[in-house]
């Protein structure tokens, strides 16, 4: 459906390049829910960026290839991009206040965007739009449509976002951290409705978070990033079980439940995400990691023993038993 | 320390603030509406809730940041809420806040050794010599290396950013620190060590924390007694471990079954999601809850709600008559 093969983005400043993300590789399959998984800075949000060729000015595809029906989109003019950017793939964003105009009603906005990509009439986009908007659990869609966006709360504007996402029925929706400025109840609601909306409109949707409980709720499969490269890949019940990287493995050990047996003490992961990781060879994770010891820490990928790429030169052997998890 | 002498104590706390409307038609947002809390020493007090239910404002109100409409603010059985500026300021080192944004609650243009001595030049608690040398140990309990005090905010991470601010806040030798989303801006794996470096401070130098916070698991994992706030009411309040455990109260019950768990067999269990969202004016009379509650009755809306024991909760008391 969607494969990344080998991507590298990389920031410029003047002269200086900085590589940010290296060989990262997955792909989304039809009507599946996949998960980029990973702390900020990992790289996970420029993936997603550059798949719609969305990165700022400093930032560029500097290898590999990201395809999408046949073409690669890196390579595609800014012209034919356009085209599937909205129609065939969309995306909604974390930061709902930015990602609205906020001169423009709900109305206006959702109404331009089909007429241009869609040659709707006026009256056809807006009985579009106010369907649109019902679907994502609007009450009153016809007032909404005359708000700005600064009247409605943020899960109203996240489900306005997500509403102008899928105006053009997109194969793709990318969501990046799309809950993650919600309460709680609110993201359940929002979780809830995008979990309905690939089942109804059979898309795929490509799920940017941080959060591990997010991931459990939502995901079919997952992909782990840390420091600018893939880590591990499996599905959802697995990758929870049965972690394999031993950075997935802490994170996870990290991540206080509200289940938790009181008195338990938080596994935390010693130092922090290097800063210069893009001049690093062998493995990123090997200085944070408490299996370095007898490890040749060369951080390639490799097959854990049930097929699964994980990143860790211990996960071919015996998988989880070599960490002694 | 006696265990019933609370350290900070808030008696029907109240605070209104205008939402706008011109004269004696002008709206009132009851951010906080006549909360009572008492804080033990030595405990972490946990408050939780969605934004906008009023916790920070709690907060802020403890400190003496901003003046309640009406309610009293005790610290250590004295009133300080209606005291003058010239003897609070007295107080003011035993009771310390830690803000979720590290990062402007430092001054970049300092260096992280100015920042950690302000606090103790200004209420004069040492000579020069004294305070440099306590700049040392304070980094060394945050756990930064001595090096950092000659760097600037900007230098440090988010995480660490955070670690500064707790290094100023036990600058004074406080009694309690007023943590509001001390993590809620910072990473997982950070997270972690932040929660572990307020545990081991708390055990270390006998602090009381009143942790507030909208991330469920972290508030719990601290927090021995816990408030759950909603529409600036305490709607359950209760030790930690029984609150979530069996929750009362439908709100509580609802914002446990929305956090997400990292547990692939929990997926589907069953869950009911609310309806709509808090905000704006909550429903004149009655209980604030009733227009999102699954349980709401027509009595709800005409009931008078206050905080009642739970039937053998363990001295918990919820606002709901309902609650099972």
């Amino acid at each position: 459906m969607l494969e990344i093969r080998d991507l590298e983005i990389s920031f410029f400043s003047g002269k200086k390049q900085t590589r940010r993300t290296d060989r990262v590789s997955f792909s989304v399959r039809p009507g599946e829910i996949l998960a980029l998984v990973g702390e900020s800075g990992c790289g996970k949000s420029i993936t997603a960026l550059s798949i719609l060729g969305l990165l700022p000015r400093q930032g560029r595809v500097t290898g590999g290839e990201i395809l999408y029906a046949g073409k690669n989109l890196t390579a595609l003019p800014e012209k034919e991009l356009d085209e599937i950017r909205g129609r065939e793939i969309s995306m909604i964003f974390q930061d709902i206040m930015y990602s609205l105009n906020p001169v423009f009603t709900v109305g206006n906005q959702m109404i331009e965007g089909m007429r241009r990509h869609l040659g709707y009439t006026k009256q056809q986009a807006k009985e579009k739009a106010i369907a649109l908007l019902k679907r994502t659990g609007i009450q009153n869609a016809e007032a909404a449509m005359r708000k700005y966006p600064h009247m409605l709360s943020g899960g109203m504007r996240q489900r306005v976002m997500i509403a102008m996402a899928l105006a053009c029925g997109p194969k793709i929706l990318i969501a990046d951290e799309p809950t993650t400025a919600l309460d709680v109840t609110i993201q359940l609601q929002i979780m809830q409705l995008l979990k309905s909306l690939r089942d109804e409109f059979g898309m795929s949707i490509l799920l940017i978070t941080h959060d591990i409980g997010v991931v459990a709720e939502m995901a079919d499969r997952v992909v782990v990033m840390y420091a600018g490269q893939c880590v591990e890949e499996a599905d959802t019940k697995t990758l929870l079980e049965q972690p394999a990287h031993p950075y997935t493995q802490a994170l996870l050990s990290a991540v206080p439940g509200v289940n938790d047996e009181p008195g338990r003490r938080l596994y935390s992961i010693p130092g922090a995400v290097p800063e210069t990781y893009h001049q690093m060879t062998g493995c990123r994770f090997a200085e944070r990691c408490p299996y370095a010891g007898n490890c040749p820490k060369k951080g390639e990928m490799k097959s854990a023993p049930d097929g699964r790429p994980v990143r860790c030169d211990l996960a071919e052997k015996k998988g989880r038993e070599a960490h002694g998890a | 320390m006696a265990h019933d002498t609370p350290i900070m104590e808030v008696r029907n706390l109240t605070k209104h603030y205008r939402a706008g409307g011109a004269g004696l038609r002008h709206a009132v947002t009851k951010a906080v509406d006549g909360i009572d809390l008492s804080l033990r020493a030595g405990e972490t007090f946990g408050i939780v809730g969605e934004s906008g239910c009023g916790k920070s404002t709690v907060a802020r109100l403890m400190m003496g940041l901003e003046a309640p409409t009406s309610g009293e603010v005790y610290f250590r059985g004295e009133r300080i809420d209606n005291m003058p500026e010239s003897r609070k300021r007295l107080l003011r080192p035993k009771f310390q806040m830690v803000f979720q944004d590290s990062g402007s609650s430092l001054n970049p243009r300092k260096r992280v050794m100015d920042i950690l001595a302000e606090p103790m030049l200004y209420h004069g608690k040492a000579g020069r010599a004294e305070v440099l040398r306590r700049v040392d140990e304070l980094l060394e309990q945050v756990g930064l290396p001595s090096a950092a005090k000659t760097r600037y905010p900007h230098e440090f991470s988010g995480g660490q950013k955070q670690r500064i601010c707790i290094a100023k806040a036990l600058s004074l030798g406080p009694e309690l620190i007023v943590l509001d989303e001390p993590v809620s801006a910072l990473d997982v794996s950070v997270q972690a060590q932040i929660l572990n470096l307020l545990k081991d401070l708390q055990e270390e130098l006998k602090l009381t924390y009143l942790f507030i916070g909208h991330g469920l698991g972290a508030v719990r994992y601290v927090s021995s007694r816990i408030a759950v706030m909603y529409m600036g009411k305490i709607v359950e309040t209760g030790g930690a471990d029984e609150l979530f455990r069996h929750p009362a109260h439908p709100y509580t019950q609802a914002l446990l079954d929305a956090a997400p768990v990292a547990d692939y067999s929990l997926r589907n269990r069953p869950r009911i999601a609310l309806r709509g969202e808090a905000g704006g004016m909550a429903p004149a009379g009655g209980c604030p809850f009733r227009d999102r509650c699954p349980h709401a009755r027509p009595v709800c809306a005409e009931m008078t709600v206050s905080l009642e024991p739970v039937p053998g909760g363990e001295g918990r008391l919820s606002a709901c008559p309902f609650g099972r």
